[in-house]
């Protein structure tokens, strides 16, 4: 179990000071950071993940545990991603999608764990359909399967919940938090939405006004 | 230790480098070469000294004026007919489907060379054409051809609506490809809404509203038709004069004279072309920015309509008889592929034959192997080149210099007449033999515009949070381009490459130079033919040119389904 | 018995096949097993030949290409087509070896050679010299009473090129179109007054157009005059004969098709226009594409083929060897074989070729003579029942005058 610290945080927009944040997560626990748009949300996740455009710097260290990743790169960091949208590859079939995130292992090995972990979120059957036949809720699932079976060492959230109405979204959210739980990932999550935030049971930034929260 | 991924990040950290030392090398290289020789430098003629004379024969030519005359005013008059036909279309059907229909009618024009539609239409409006053939004798009451002059009139009038009705069909393409951006045409056609409820009508609202957003989009597909039409050799071949030709085609003739000493005037028209074209380019930017001011007024004057109902019905009149010529010059084409005796003015063949297709495939197998390898390989390259670049502009973090950007689209905009024999010139020094390699190499130049205007949208606008989540997911930048950005962009790049193979299938200047008349290609044939004995191989050879860029075009919707139904099968885990 | 006469002492070169040719003289017959000849057969045996020869005819390829399995069963040659879009291409081959410093292995064993490219490479000493005469069956085709095989657009041959076949300018005309053609240059000009915009021809420098205006030119001469039309073209005689050929054409021009403002590039392309009705009357060299074209739709079924009254322009065109050649023997053999009576007469055939033979076929046996004959002609061919006298083609000189004063007057006349 590793801990996920950002270490005296600031990004700077040209020569104006965007984001400063200094936090560790330990594992289980969600950082949910909020803020209206333009806040620096999402120049957050791309320093996160090591793809911050050119036109923004930063200063500060990324350590999961006790190794830093600040100038890792984005593929090796091992970070799970999950975005609003379920962005299954078109082009691969649901199990597709989950094998290409696998660490390498035998066929038979691969294929016995899709089933397993399709069958434990309720799609036992569902390895060869294509994404686009797939509803919002069964796609939220197969993305969430596809971070975790990647084996990430800590999970990012962006928005993840703000497409999926009321009644999957509270369905999903319980799945996520679950999962990130019972595999004790550190996890941040950038949300806007206050229910969201305060479901995660974790320390909220609020990055629009810089206070710092407890749930 | 050798590392795959490295050896790939350099490849591609290295192809923007490679991709415009190939676009510029051969086009400064092939100024270069006409530059010297039209200044009287020829060391292999034993012409040392720099001067003038190159010129001064040129000026002195009989009719050359007349030369210039009708390559500017057939370029011009031909790009602005084509360009105004297109704006009536796309305003009086900007909200209708008849858009899109109209668009799919006239689409395979696009993809058919200019060579084939040059005799498409020089079939049609022949004396002894289809559209003479059908008001004959009842309505003119012509039993033989009548002794006008169309096609090869003196003025270009059948180079000019060979020229537009080729190039409308692009145009029309690039604007509605601009309208399929979903971020402007959403706008647009919000803002056209709103225009329409402060009362404006359609028509109106589209050129007060939309074409000053939209032109934007437009002018590079614009500047290149008028390039083109200022300087290409396929039409004017086909369908203009020959006493005088137009500057290009005299300039290919004087290039090819077996008295060398001509390359020194044909190089010193090489350049006046350039101006010509250049010029041509500027007067239109000019006149851009002149109407946009004059327009400035007029755009919040507050007139809601401006004769809409008429310039309706004229576009729909106007539609009706580019569709039906479009349709006649295709039927003309395919009866007299079959024709068998077929006298003036009957409307049909007195018999269908296979035998003109039998003797043209008989023929025909060297031209269309070459045809097809040449295309192939350029294409290939051009597509790995392109996405190779596109690519590292992404892993850069940032899109390529306008400087690059001007490169790239170089050879869509100088004319080839200009720099390919300069290159030829630049080949012969570097003792670059081989015909088949010098053939694919200019070939690429052209390809590579095209393929690169095509894939980059695409590659650009993919959204990017595929990309980090596969990395996220630990796939190096080697697996994600193969794995992920090649799959997903199947479908673009089936077209790319379909675009790439039909522009290489159209080329005939450079097919015809660099490979020193030594490489044969359906092109080729078909112009050499054009001029020929047999119309009804002519029209075979017409037709199978329209066909193989077709087939591209049809392979490329397929492919990309096939693939996607395959991947879903063979995805088990 | 074919009696083989030996016009002129056979000057040799190092070659020792052409050395023992010296001997030929002293044998009054000479037949293919003669020792020389026979040398000629061993040395030239079972080795390649490059036969360098414009190929954009697909019918005379298919012909060459039986040659070239006539030639393998009968010396084991491998015959190998080199086609060439122009001569030309073959002439600057040559002359590039030449400066290049390579004398005796040329690439090029045969070439299919006339007019101005044989000038240049006889100039320029590019040809072997004094072999053709010594073909076996170069007696067939009766050098001293025909001319036309040793002499090439005016220049003699001098032995550096065998001859393979003949072309006479022929006329074509819709017959539904007029019940009768123009028959000489004066009837021709009252006949486009009459049928405007019904005839044309090729935008010189095409070799029919300019030939068109050769004829023109033939015949408008006083026959005081015509012996400089066979010496090279000076300013002096340009000045005194092409004015007539000008005014003339001053007087045609505007009956011509589209009033003579745009004329067509190359002759195939009158052709088309004879198929499309646009034309009535137009002209080509090689009178058996007329019917071939019938047959092929190209044409209407109411053409009809005929030679000019006032005359015939002809021309022969032939074969020659390039001083360096690496297979000097076996193009001997090859050119000797294009001389056959079977390969002449199944050239002649119109469905084969339809080109003139060289051979006199006074000199052949009544059955051989029969070979040439075509059983069922095609009625739009040429019949040759009327007399037309063969013009011989003026000295290569006459081609750039006649050209360049074309383009100065009418090559940019386009309003």
């Amino acid at each position: 179990m590793h801990s996920l610290a950002i270490k005296h945080l600031t990004i700077w927009q040209q020569s104006t000071p965007l984001i400063s944040l200094d936090e560790t997560i330990q594992g289980g626990d969600i950082l949910s950071v909020m803020g209206p748009s333009g806040s620096g949300k999402s120049t957050l996740l791309n320093w996160l993940t090591g793809m911050l455009p050119a036109t923004f710097h930063a200063q500060g260290q990324l350590y999961l545990g006790q190794q830093e990743l600040t100038h890792t790169a984005s593929h090796s960091r091992r970070l799970g991603l999950l975005y609003q949208d379920a962005l299954l590859f078109p082009h691969l079939s649901v199990a597709g999608n989950i094998a290409f995130a696998m660490p390498k292992t035998t066929r038979k090995q691969r294929t016995d764990k899709i089933h397993h972990a399709l069958d434990q979120v309720g799609l036992k059957g569902f390895e060869n359909r294509s994404p686009a036949s797939l509803s919002g809720g069964q796609q939220a699932r197969v993305a969430l399967l596809r971070v975790l079976l990647s084996e990430p060492k800590a999970i990012l959230l962006d928005e993840p919940f703000s497409k999926l109405d009321s009644q999957l979204r509270h369905e999903i959210r319980e799945l996520v938090f679950a999962q990130i739980r019972e595999h004790k990932l550190p996890a941040i999550m950038v949300t806007h939405d206050c229910v969201d935030a305060q479901a995660a049971q974790g320390k909220i930034v609020n990055l629009g006004t810089q206070e710092y929260n407890h749930a | 230790m050798f590392n795959p991924n490295n050896v790939f990040t350099k490849v591609i950290t290295l192809s923007p480098a490679l991709l415009l030392a190939l676009l510029i090398l051969p086009v400064i290289g092939g100024l270069v070469g006409v530059l010297l020789p039209a200044f009287s430098y020829i060391p292999a003629l034993g012409e040392i000294g720099l001067s003038m004379k190159g010129f001064s024969a040129l000026i002195n030519t009989a009719g050359f004026s007349d030369m210039v005359r009708l390559s500017i005013s057939s370029a011009f008059i031909s790009t602005l007919l084509a360009f105004s036909i297109n704006l009536l279309l796309v305003a009086a059907y900007f909200t209708s489907p008849w858009l899109n229909r109209i668009q799919r009618l006239l689409g395979p024009v696009l993809v058919i060379p200019h060579a084939a539609a040059a005799i498409a239409i020089s079939f049609l409006i022949t004396p002894s054409g289809m559209i003479a053939r059908l008001f004959s004798p009842w309505l003119s009451g012509w039993q033989s051809p009548a002794d006008w002059l169309l096609p090869h009139d003196p003025w270009g009038i059948s180079m000019i609506l060979g020229l537009t009705l080729k190039e409308l069909p692009f145009l029309l393409l690039m604007t509605l490809a601009a309208l399929a951006q979903t971020d402007l045409a959403t706008n647009l056609r919000a803002q056209h809404k709103m225009a329409l409820s402060l009362g404006y009508s359609p028509v109106t609202a589209f050129f007060k509203v939309v074409l000053p957003n939209l032109y934007p989009f437009l002018r590079l597909p614009v500047l290149a038709v008028l390039a083109y039409a200022s300087a290409n050799v396929e039409v004017p071949l086909i369908l203009g004069p020959n006493a005088p030709p137009t500057l290009a085609v005299a300039i290919m003739n004087w290039f090819n004279d077996v008295d060398l000493t001509l390359r020194i005037k044909a190089s010193a028209g090489a350049i006046i072309q350039l101006l010509l074209t250049i010029g041509l380019l500027i007067v239109w930017w000019c006149g851009e920015k002149i109407i946009k001011r004059i327009t400035q007024l007029s755009l919040v004057n507050g007139t809601r309509n401006y004769a809409d109902k008429g310039i309706t019905w004229f576009v729909h009149l106007l539609t009706t008889v580019i569709v039906s010529c479009v349709l006649l010059s295709l039927v003309g084409l395919i009866l007299w592929s079959f024709a068998g005796y077929w006298r003036f003015p009957e409307s049909l063949p007195d018999q269908l034959v296979l035998m003109h297709w039998q003797s043209a495939f008989s023929h025909m197998q060297t031209p269309i192997m070459n045809t097809l390898l040449i295309g192939f390989i350029a294409t290939l390259a051009a597509i790995v080149l392109t996405l190779f670049t596109l690519e590292a502009e992404q892993q850069r973090g940032y899109t390529l210099s306008r400087f690059a950007t001007i490169v790239i689209y170089l050879p869509m905009l100088i004319p080839s007449i200009a720099f390919l024999f300069g290159l030829v010139w630049f080949q012969e020094q570097i003792n670059s033999q081989h015909a088949l390699f010098n053939v694919i190499f200019s070939h690429l130049l052209f390809v590579v515009p095209y393929v690169f205007l095509s894939l980059a949208n695409s590659y650009r606008r993919l959204d990017p949070r595929f990309m980090n989540l596969a990395a996220s997911l630990g796939a190096t930048p080697t697996k994600v381009f193969w794995q992920i950005k090649l799959p997903m962009l199947a479908t673009p790049i089936c077209i790319a490459c379909a675009l790439g193979l039909a522009v290489s299938f159209s080329q005939y200047l450079p097919t015809l130079l660099n490979g020193g008349g030594r490489i044969n290609t359906l092109t080729t044939e078909a112009v050499a033919l054009a001029s020929g004995a047999s119309r009804r191989v002519s029209a075979v050879y017409a037709l199978v040119q329209m066909l193989l860029p077709a087939l591209a075009f049809a392979l490329a919707w397929f492919i990309p389904k096939l693939l996607i139904q395959n991947q879903h099968k063979g995805n088990h885990a | 018995m074919i009696r083989h006469k030996q016009p002129h002492i056979v000057i040799c070169n190092t070659l020792c096949g052409l050395i023992l040719l010296l001997t030929a003289p002293f044998f009054s017959i000479a037949t293919e097993h003669s020792p020389t000849w026979q040398t000629i057969v061993n040395n030239g045996s079972n080795k390649p030949v490059y036969f360098h020869a414009w190929g954009g005819d697909p019918q005379i390829n298919i012909y060459i290409q039986w040659l070239s399995e006539q030639v393998r069963q009968r010396y084991n040659i491998e015959l190998h087509h080199i086609k060439l879009t122009d001569t030309s291409e073959a002439v600057s081959r040559v002359l590039a070896e030449k400066s290049a410093g390579n004398y005796d292995e040329g690439k090029v064993d045969l070439i299919w050679i006339n007019g101005a490219n044989f000038a240049v490479m006889a100039q320029n000493g590019l040809l072997a010299p004094n072999w053709a005469q010594s073909l076996p069956n170069f007696a067939l085709t009766n050098p001293d009473k025909n001319p036309a095989v040793t002499l090439d657009f005016g220049v003699p041959t001098q032995g550096m090129e065998s001859p393979w076949g003949q072309a006479a300018l022929t006329f074509y005309y819709d017959s539904r179109a007029m019940s009768a053609p123009p028959y000489s240059l004066a009837e021709l000009l009252t006949w486009s007054a009459q049928h405007q915009g019904r005839f044309t021809y090729p935008k010189p420098p095409d070799f029919i157009g300019v030939s068109f205006l050769k004829y023109a030119l033939i015949g408008l001469t006083p026959e005081s005059l015509k012996h400089l039309l066979y010496q090279p073209a000076t300013e002096q005689s340009a000045t005194l004969l092409l004015p007539t050929l000008w005014r003339y054409l001053d007087a045609l021009h505007p009956n011509l098709w589209r009033k003579g403002r745009y004329f067509v590039n190359n002759s195939t392309a009158l052709r088309r226009l004879m198929g499309d009705t646009e034309l009535s009357l137009a002209l080509t060299f090689s009178a058996p594409e007329v019917p071939a074209a019938v047959q092929r739709y190209d044409l209407p079924t109411s053409i009809r083929s005929y030679a000019m009254h006032d005359g015939s322009l002809s021309n022969t065109h032939f074969v020659a060897i390039p001083y360096n050649a690496s297979h000097i023997n076996g193009a001997k053999l090859v050119a000797n074989f294009m001389l056959s009576i079977d390969a002449q007469a199944k050239k002649q055939q119109p469905h084969i070729w339809g080109d003139r033979t060289v051979l006199d076929l006074s000199l052949l046996s009544e059955h051989q003579a029969h070979l040439f004959t075509q059983p069922n002609p095609h009625p739009s061919s040429l019949i040759s029942t009327v007399q037309s006298p063969a013009l011989a083609e003026p000295h290569p000189s006459w081609v750039k005058v006649i050209n360049h004063g074309w383009l100065m007057r009418y090559g940019a006349k386009g309003q």
